[in-house]
């Protein structure tokens, strides 16, 4: 049976916010630039702490960016109502 | 490419080339000690003096290039990733050292005991390094 995996919007939010680049992220939640797009990409599962700073940089709730998604699910968009 | 996947990358190459000539050149040359066990001093320090050398002069040279990178702290990633290749290169030492230590005193020469000592080490430090840079590469979910 294959497994739910985390999903995200962050470079959607990141284009909606003025097109923030991944450095620019990375450094107002103390991470590097290489780790952002590790995320983005969905090759690592942030820790829970800097998902939460992620959420507050774009000012949204963290379900928001971060989805534990169905396998083979649509990607999602970030809701208009959140950004 | 990260800072730190650079100087992964470093490690491994200079410690296989490095070890690769140990032994496959260096160490057989000089009967990897069978002889006289001070042949192995002779044989493998140098090696492991070069080994060092490139590491350090190849370390600072990645750092002058990414000068910013390098100043940076390690985050929470290239930490989860470096935990991930120690505990795994930690298994396989104690694997290496179980061998060497419990069970080749009873059939093998010191000679080569402590070859199997230093290629027990030099594969740990290997499969360490190979396994950060599978984690960089491929993704990690720790």
């Amino acid at each position: 049976m294959a497994e739910r995996r985390l999903t995200n919007v962050i470079r959607a939010l990141r284009f909606h916010a003025g097109e923030m680049t991944q450095a620019e992220l990375g450094e107002r939640i103390g991470v590097t630039r290489q780790t952002v797009a590790a995320i983005e990409q969905g090759k690592y599962s942030p820790t829970l702490e800097t998902a939460f700073k992620i959420a507050d940089v774009f000012e949204v709730r963290l379900d928001a960016v971060f989805q534990w998604s169905e396998p083979g699910a649509k990607k999602a968009e970030p809701e208009s109502g959140s950004l | 490419m990260a800072f730190r996947e650079k100087t992964a990358w470093l490690e491994l190459v200079t410690m296989l080339v490095a070890y690769g000539v140990y032994f496959g050149i260096v160490g057989p040359a000089a009967g990897f000690g069978e002889e006289r066990m001070l042949d192995i001093v002779w044989s493998f320090g140098p090696v492991a003096a070069a080994h060092a050398i490139a590491v350090i002069v190849g370390a600072i040279f990645i750092a002058v290039t990414a000068r910013k990178e390098a100043e940076a702290r390690a985050d929470e990633r290239d930490r989860a990733i470096a935990r991930r290749g120690a505990t795994i290169g930690y298994y396989m030492l104690i694997a290496g050292m179980i061998v060497v230590g419990g069970i080749m005193p009873f059939s093998e020469p010191p000679w080569m005991i402590v070859n199997a000592a230093l290629f027990a080490i030099v594969l740990a430090e290997t499969v360490n390094n190979a396994v950060i840079l599978i984690s960089y590469r491929r993704g990690w979910h720790g």
